[in-house]
């Protein structure tokens, strides 16, 4: 299992574990990261499961796609590291990662 | 691939007894090892969330199967439907961004995501506010209504007609034109319904190209101008821009209609709800979620497999046609603790009532606004509110869910 913290809007952390290939998503639904609403489920279309990595872990993770660029656009508050949850794979090189969600998506 | 457990439940969408308790059948069907066989639609249903989520998120299921059938086939298929002597209906209504897929459903998608935002959305508090603050000063003289006729079904349609920038006095023929559309997709309809549908159809088309010819020459800032600028620039073609005013219309209006309805007559149906929501009005979003999870108001749609595929622990060929019922799913109770108790405060509530997948529904932010705004004003304004005609009897079918009529008395704040 690859351990992922997600750090919510006052600082409190959840711990959560996931499996290869698991969304970023999915194992915060899963943990019960109220944050991330993820309405349409998983498929880049609704803007509701926008995350905001560390720099350094930025810098590892795989590109954003086209359609989930055009998606973080319209998010609450995008900042350079935002990304959408569901669409970030999980692998073992992740191990410890550090995930930031906003207070809310709408 | 028959089931023998299938026979046993029988699935009657437009008797009274499922109109009342449509979730009594769900439940059995539910029960079931797998899937249901609808045999009057040739349809294999799913009343299980993981299924219906499944389904719903599986790229591979469509809703048009046009990509997978022969030209002859959907010849055929469209004269199933009964829509080949519709050319307007046929041009605008079966032909749009909810029934395309793959490239172009993202291309059309993407021109109108951006207007139904919540940040797009929440600008439009002020006006909503105001209209149903300017129905409410009326009826409110009155001690006893109808919610859904005399109050809900104003709402929704008279918004929607704002987004897209069609003035004021136009919105109720929009909303008329809307309904009689809409009767096309009505199991019971007859001849005159679809003759009504078509007539319906093109009248809402000629009164948009002239529309849009003024909006073309002074544009304003609404949903309707910024269409013309992207098929100005080759994002969409003049077709596609009505088929999606259309859309904009048809989908947002009748179910927001329905889901206050059955929203209203859920709180009435658990006082110490509604109670509790007087009482913390913070509690105004979850409790929106939970109407629309309670009683979806657009409780089945379907999706094509596009290859063989397992879904539900059976396997089904390329070809298959599944029934997602949004409305049994979010009865499940593998998913939801006390699944038909209505809560204002469930939390989490992962409902389907919006759908799943590449089609989630655009117009959801528009939705919660305006059942927020509603119930919101209601509360501040009625120090009761009292259902005052039982039994009340909802709309018969799979594809809808709503009262047909609400019947409260109300006594001011």
């Amino acid at each position: 299992m690859i351990k992922l913290t997600f750090v919510q809007a006052d600082g409190s952390r959840i711990a959560a574990l996931a499996e290869a290939g698991d969304t970023v998503m999915q194992a915060a639904v899963a943990a019960g990261v109220s944050a991330i609403a993820a309405e349409c489920g998983g498929a880049c279309a609704c803007g509701t499961c926008h995350c905001v990595m560390t720099p350094e872990w930025a810098k590892r993770l795989p590109a954003a796609a086209a359609d989930e660029v055009d998606m973080l656009e319209f998010v609450i508050d995008p900042q350079p590291n935002s990304r959408l949850s569901c669409q970030v794979t999980v692998d073992e090189l992740m191990d410890g990662i550090e995930i930031h969600v906003p207070e809310s998506q709408i | 691939m028959t089931s023998v457990a299938t026979a046993k439940i029988d699935l009657a969408p437009h008797s009274a007894a499922f109109a009342a308790d449509p979730y009594a059948t769900y439940a059995l069907m539910r029960a079931l090892p797998g899937a249901y066989y609808y045999e009057e639609i040739d349809t294999w249903m799913l009343t299980r969330m993981a299924d219906v989520e499944a389904v719903a998120l599986n790229k591979t299921m469509l809703r048009n199967n046009e990509a997978f059938v022969s030209e002859e086939a959907q010849r055929a298929q469209q004269k199933a439907l009964n829509f080949h002597d519709m050319p307007h209906h046929e041009r605008f209504v079966q032909v749009n961004l909810l029934e395309s897929e793959g490239a172009t459903h993202d291309r059309l998608r993407k021109v109108v995501f951006r207007e139904f935002t919540p940040a797009m959305i929440s600008r439009q508090r002020e006006a909503i506010q105001n209209f149903v603050d300017g129905l409410l000063d009326h009826l409110c003289e009155r001690d006893e209504i109808d919610f859904v006729d005399d109050f809900a079904a104003h709402v929704p349609g008279h918004i929607i007609g704002r987004v897209l920038g069609v003035p004021d006095e136009d919105c109720p023929q929009l909303r008329h034109w809307s309904e009689e559309v809409v009767r096309f997709f009505d199991p019971g309809r007859g001849d005159a319904d679809k003759a009504r549908a078509e007539q319906a159809t093109k009248a809402f088309y000629e009164y948009l190209l002239t529309l849009l010819a003024v909006r073309e020459k002074a544009p304003r800032e609404d949903l309707l101008s910024r269409l013309i600028a992207h098929r100005n620039e080759g994002r969409l073609s003049q077709d596609e821009l009505v088929s999606t005013a259309m859309l904009i219309l048809m989908a947002g209006h009748g179910s927001t209609i329905d889901v206050l309805g059955s929203g209203m007559h859920a709180l009435l149906t658990f006082p110490d709800q509604h109670a509790r929501l007087r009482a913390d009005p913070g509690l105004m979003k979850t409790a929106v979620q939970e109407m629309f999870r309670f009683d979806s108001p657009l409780p089945f749609f379907h999706r094509f497999a596009t290859e063989e595929t397992e879904v539900a622990g059976q396997s089904f060929p390329a070809g298959t046609r599944f029934g997602l019922l949004y409305g049994a799913a979010n009865r499940d109770p593998a998913r939801f603790e006390n699944p038909n108790l209505f809560d204002v405060g469930r939390m989490p509530n992962r409902h389907m009532a919006f759908g799943g997948g590449a089609h989630f529904c655009l117009g959801n932010h528009l939705a919660r606004l305006d059942m927020d705004v509603i119930f919101s004003s209601l509360n501040r304004r009625f120090r009761t509110i009292a259902l005052a005609d039982e039994p009340v009897v909802y709309k018969p079918g799979l594809s809808v869910r709503g009262p047909k009529a609400l019947r409260v008395a109300w006594t001011r704040a």
